[in-house]
């Protein structure tokens, strides 16, 4: 199924592990170069930074081609048909590209494969516009056997979400295909697909056999969390069903089961942060945190608390006293927490993001008389005293 | 780390005991890292923080007063400066740790308001008068004199900006292109002289070893700033658009060169293909020279030809780089 070995990927997880374990001490450096030697891995993956240029380059090849061909075979008379058959074949053409290149070239996320893969499903999913009446449940299901299939293949991340939420889509213009009664438990079938495919894939990620679709299974476990929250949100249900159903709402007036929304909004990223914290789960953990600016956005959308600067002061003060009281606090490690940084080296660092950040967020007075001099918000990017 | 991985390896004989007791204990005793979380918290917070407070005193400006608000200004400015005058290890030209994570953020807010302090000064009473270069000179001083007398990177790259400034460049990353105005030669001269001043920065730092770890900040700029800068004399200048291909291929060997022995990917990269651009908008203006269909075949043959070509250089430098260190 996979078109890597599998071997080679067992491989290249104990080099990881065992580079981790070089970082922190653990086993010296001849070891390393001995488990390097059992376990070797053929295959080819270049520097970070070079991989991004294979793939903008990958992507300028696939475009350019498809131009090519199209004014090559330029058709007045049946343009959608010509699109659509050239879509299919230079969609195939990449995919056929791609297993070409893994098999003989050992690729593996290598930038180029990843552009010919989105290239290759994007196309074929694309080749369906040319027709003109496409209901949004063939494009979600056109879709989702499409990303499954290569995900399947390739256990590609951005494959997998799209897989998952093609999915979410399919199940959403089913219900509503359906009728009045489907329509009304939209949001709660959404929930709980969403909370039973979020088990699912947390069972299977302690799966052996699963172990080389981890990355994916994770980004499936993130937008289920997201997927689960969103389908009880009271300002997405609200919306949703005005402009899709025809509620014709009111300003003010409010749906059915209002309450019920309500509690979800302001509960789920709580008790997202709170089991994540519990747990120590960084998926949960992360989810809820970026699930609190939604309660903010809801609350502050329905009912004006009170005026925009002071209430961005109010969050603003709180944050940041907060977040000083926790750096403070985790000082020491406790309950198993620590503020110190975790030992892997991110790419961010390395290129030094922070002091770019902190040159965008800073506009200099330039000299005009007329400029409106940009400080204020500057902030203070993080600056972490380790350069 | 995976347990059972490293179970795996001392049955197969790689590891011994201690190692594996090493990890299993190291794995135990692993703490769960909140540092991007609260970092995150953190900067929202001050996001959110400034931004409500400057709306705040925007809308009040009549009761409060400007001289109030220069005030509060200032006197946060000089109480930041104070603090890690008096909290700063002592000078070298060594990359200098930071004393607590507190003290970096005090010496951008010192900076930031500084600047803010100026601007409003000049903006408000007209303190410089016209003498414009002067309200962007006395930032720039500060600044270039704070980034390396309390050794902080991101104050430098603001110097670099306010440089820039000076010489009437917007230089932050998502204005670069939009808030300058290429088509004007002036712009595209004093581009190149920046870039190449601040490569000559970049140099001095790591050949004299003073502040060698600001070599990066100056090359990055300097690389952006000056390949942009060529390029767009390549689009403007109509009868020595060759002419400027030429000339940024000498600097951009000289970068280029420098990448390599510093084993940089992300330099190597960045030259690769801002000289591929050019040489192409180069070539697609000889060729477009008189227009008909041909022509156009020709230029898909080339994008599609070329960027194979350019792949196959940059995953053959991608082996050469990496076995240079080797």
């Amino acid at each position: 199924m996979l078109a890597y070995k599998s071997q080679t990927l067992d491989n290249l997880h104990i080099q990881e592990e065992a580079a981790k374990a070089l970082r922190k001490d653990c086993i010296d450096v001849t070891t390393y170069r001995a488990i390097e030697a059992a376990h070797p891995v053929n295959f080819y993956t270049p520097n970070p930074v070079i991989k991004i240029g294979l793939f903008i380059l990958t992507v300028v090849i696939v475009s350019f081609s498809l131009g090519l061909f199209s004014l090559m075979t330029l058709d007045i008379h049946h343009p959608e048909r010509v699109i659509r058959g050239l879509c299919i074949f230079v969609g195939l053409g990449c995919y056929a590209v791609l297993e070409l290149f893994i098999a003989s070239k050992k690729l593996f996320r290598a930038g180029l494969d990843d552009g010919l893969l989105w290239c290759a499903t994007g196309l074929l999913i694309c080749s369906l516009a040319t027709y003109e009446d496409t209901s949004t449940t063939t494009w979600c299901a056109i879709t989702l056997v499409t990303t499954l299939l290569a995900t399947l293949r390739f256990a590609d991340m951005v494959m997998a979400g799209f897989a998952f939420l093609a999915f979410v889509g399919l199940a959403f213009s089913l219900l509503v295909e359906m009728g009045p009664v489907a329509k009304t438990i939209v949001p709660f079938v959404i929930m709980a697909l969403s909370l039973v495919v979020y088990f699912m894939v947390r069972r299977g990620m302690r799966q052996h056999l699963l172990r080389h679709y981890n990355r994916c299974l994770t980004v499936a476990a993130v937008l289920a969390l997201l997927t689960f929250y969103l389908a009880g949100n009271y300002f997405v249900v609200r919306e949703v069903s005005n402009t899709m159903f025809d509620l014709q709402l009111q300003e003010g007036q409010s749906i059915p089961g209002a309450a019920f929304f309500w509690i979800c909004t302001i509960i789920i990223p709580i008790a997202y942060g709170y089991l994540g914290i519990r747990k120590k789960d960084a998926i949960l953990l992360r989810t809820g945190l970026v699930l609190l600016a939604a309660i903010v956005f809801t609350v502050r959308y329905y009912h004006h608390v009170m005026p925009l600067e002071a209430a961005m002061v109010a969050g603003g003060l709180i944050l940041t006293v907060g977040a000083w009281a926790l750096i403070r606090y985790l000082q020491t490690p406790r309950h198993g927490f620590t503020y110190m940084e975790a030992d892997e080296p991110s790419l961010a660092d390395k290129l030094k993001l922070e002091s770019l950040i902190i040159a965008q967020t800073y506009v200099p007075g330039a000299p005009k008389p007329d400029m409106d001099f940009g400080g204020g918000s500057g902030g203070g990017g993080g600056a972490s005293g380790n350069y | 780390m995976d347990i059972k991985v490293f179970e795996q390896l001392h049955q197969e004989g790689l590891i011994d005991e201690r190692s594996l007791t090493t990890v299993k204990t190291s794995e135990q005793q692993r703490l769960f890292s909140l540092h991007w979380e609260i970092k995150t918290l953190l900067y929202l917070g001050v996001l959110l923080l400034s931004g409500g407070l400057g709306i705040l005193i925007y809308k009040n400006i009549d009761t409060i007063g400007h001289q109030v608000i220069l005030l509060i200004i200032g006197v946060i400015c000089a109480g930041c400066f104070s603090y890690c005058i008096r909290q700063k290890k002592p000078f070298s030209w060594q990359q200098v740790p930071s004393p607590n994570a507190f003290f970096d953020y005090a010496l951008l807010l010192g900076c930031l308001t500084f600047v803010t302090f100026i601007g409003y000064l000049q903006f408000q009473y007209t303190a410089f008068g016209t003498a414009y270069g002067l309200a962007t000179f006395i930032p720039l001083a500060v600044l270039s004199v704070s980034a390396y007398y309390f050794d902080h990177l991101g104050v430098l790259s603001m110097a670099i900006t306010n440089l820039a400034a000076w010489m009437g460049i917007a230089l932050t990353p998502a204005q670069i292109l939009t808030a300058n105005d290429f088509g004007n030669a002036r712009i595209v001269y004093t581009g190149v002289i920046l870039g190449i001043i601040l490569l000559a920065f970049a140099l001095i730092s790591s050949q004299k070893n003073l502040k060698k770890h600001f070599a990066f900040t100056y090359q990055n700029f300097g690389a952006h700033i000056f390949y942009i800068a060529c390029i767009a004399g390549i689009c403007i200048f109509d009868d020595a658009h060759v002419w400027w291909f030429l000339f940024m291929c000498v600097i951009a060997a000289y970068i280029y060169w420098q990448a390599f022995r510093e084993r940089s990917f992300y330099f190597v990269l960045i030259t690769v293909l801002y000289i591929y651009l050019a040489f192409s908008i180069v070539f697609f203006r000889i060729l477009f020279k008189a227009t008909n269909i041909e022509q156009l075949y020709t230029g898909f043959f080339y994008v599609i030809g070329s960027a194979i070509g350019v792949i196959l250089l940059l995953i053959n430098l991608n082996k050469r780089i990496k076995n240079a260190g080797v």
